[in-house]
């Protein structure tokens, strides 16, 4: 298209001809190098210190090589409010502010234990600090789920807010463009069935999005929006979902290795 | 190790559950209440605000009427300089959140610019966390609010499936929020007689499989998908705002413009 710039004015933005014009625009990374994590909210957190401690020193380690990027997860009172919201009819807007209370308690918590080596909880409305953050002490918690609150859009069945803290925290890596994302459950990856309720489940360790959707699982270890995000993104084009129980397992992930399952966009 | 304080799960039917599992999550599904079933949506268009002058005055001059019998929440879109800031976005390489962002700004100077002129009759301009949680207590102490049409969503906007344009703008803001507080209509304010079939006449009433077929349309496509999944909010109706009246006549419920529904 010749002189996109002009037909942006005055053509609909749903114009087909200018939408692939717009795909040849540039891209400039804003994080480039920055690493962004997502610390499991019923997989981690609400272990309590057993699973996090040890997830602390290797983040603390790490940063000064790897920059971070740390959101949490909600959890358990996540699911409780959530069950009692849903009880009383409450639509997905105001389930959606459940689930960025639980995912804000965890960021405040993993961030007063990191607090003594400088890294601070960052909320939505205080990113536009995060690169001084992350020049000055290399790392920053914040909340992972997506602030959409009352305009949350509706899932294809029931209540529950679809983009929740994978989802949230997959946004923040791909508006960054960062370098890579992992995600840090209680699992050794993805299953063919929950492994916590099915003996038989084996481990997938690496997929496109298209095979996962294929194998219609009936369940899957990250939120299904993230896998459909991944074949739009222009910067976080894989994930790596590890088990952050496992000693040392976050170390490796962060500087490359395969432990886990890693998804891929194609 | 010095004892563990903690239980890692506390009770509920969700609990222990990824929630991905539709048949697991069922059980507590059902249908939502709604928050402000009086509520009147309305959206002015950001080229409507654009033309200033006499359409907006005119437009103002309804809407201070329609205080009188209405409790409203206005909305405004960001007409043609949220464009020219997504070219200069766009031109620097910025990604689809911050252009969102960048746009959302745009529908928030019209939302103030319209404010003004309603000031005296006691409507303020309130940001989006104000729009989301405290528009009941604002409502109750004026009929009519204005907040910006845009979703909160910003760097959040999720990535669209082609190009880089942000999916979600003010009538899908609009549409989401109406939605989610259960409102009793949405109205788009636009600068056209409503939807044009393929032969340029008006359609009185359109659906969304219909409207998907069209090339060109006066809301975002968005609204489409959003209409279909919709909870309350299951018809729309466009207007034209450059005609005196329209906005008096479809707030008391008359048939003008188009009606879009859901399929």
């Amino acid at each position: 298209m010749s002189d996109p710039g002009t037909t942006l004015l005055g053509r609909p933005l749903d114009d087909p001809d200018l939408l692939a014009a717009t795909a040849g625009a540039p891209d400039y990374p804003i994080l480039p190098n920055a690493t962004v994590l997502k610390i499991g909210g019923q997989s981690v957190l609400d272990r309590g210190r057993s699973a996090v401690y040890p997830l602390i020193d290797q983040m603390v380690e790490l940063k000064t090589e790897h920059p971070l990027l740390i959101g949490t997860g909600g959890g358990t009172r996540a699911r409780h409010a959530y069950t009692v919201g849903t009880g009383l009819g409450l639509p997905t807007g105001v389930l959606s502010d459940v689930g960025s209370a639980v995912a804000g308690q965890n960021a405040r918590m993993l961030g007063y234990l990191m607090a003594r080596y400088g890294v601070p909880t960052v909320g939505n409305e205080a990113f536009s600090a995060l690169p001084l953050y992350l020049s000055e002490v290399h790392a920053v918690v914040f909340p992972g789920m997506p602030p959409y609150g009352m305009w949350h859009p509706t899932p294809e069945e029931g209540l529950l807010p679809p983009y929740r803290t994978d989802a949230g925290v997959f946004l923040i890596g791909e508006v960054y463009g960062c370098k890579q994302l992992i995600y840090v459950k209680d699992e050794d990856g993805l299953y063919t069935a929950n492994p916590k309720t099915n003996p038989d489940a084996t481990l997938i360790p690496r997929a496109t999005v298209d095979e996962v959707e294929a194998m219609n699982l009936p369940d899957v270890v990250v939120e299904r929006p993230v896998l459909r995000m991944l074949k739009s993104a222009r910067y976080i084009r894989s994930i790596q979902v590890i088990n952050g129980l496992t000693p040392g397992n976050l170390r490796r992930a962060v500087e490359g290795e395969h432990v886990g399952t890693i998804i891929t966009a194609d | 190790m010095a004892e563990t304080f903690g239980v890692k799960d506390v009770e509920s039917t969700l609990a222990r559950q990824t929630l991905l599992d539709a048949d697991l999550v069922r059980p507590v599904n059902r249908d939502p209440i709604r928050l402000l079933p009086w509520l009147d949506v309305v959206v002015l268009g950001g080229r409507v605000m654009d033309r200033g002058g006499k359409t907006v005055t005119t437009l103002v001059g309804e809407l201070r009427k329609a205080m009188k019998s209405h409790r409203m929440l206005v909305l405004t879109g960001p007409g043609i300089r949220g464009r020219h800031v997504l070219g200069v976005g766009l031109d620097l390489g910025l990604p689809t959140g911050v252009l969102a962002g960048l746009v959302a700004a745009e529908a928030e100077t019209n939302g103030h610019l319209l404010a003004g002129l309603l000031a005296a009759d006691g409507a303020s301009y309130v940001p989006h966390a104000t729009a989301g949680h405290q528009l009941s207590t604002h409502l109750a102490a004026c009929p009519l609010v204005v907040s910006n049409g845009y979703p909160p969503f910003g760097l959040y906007e999720p990535p669209p499936p082609a190009g880089k344009l942000p999916r979600y703008g003010s009538d899908a803001g609009a549409l989401l929020l109406a939605d989610s507080y259960g409102a009793n209509q949405l109205i788009y304010v636009k600068d056209v007689d409503g939807i044009h079939d393929a032969d340029g006449k008006t359609r009185k009433k359109i659906t969304t499989t219909e409207a998907a077929a069209l090339r060109t349309l006066p809301v975002e496509r968005t609204v489409l998908e959003l209409l279909d999944r919709a909870k309350h909010v299951r018809s729309v109706r466009i207007i034209n705002g450059l005609k005196s009246g329209t906005l008096t006549d479809a707030l008391a419920g008359k048939k003008i413009g188009t009606l879009l529904t859901a399929d």
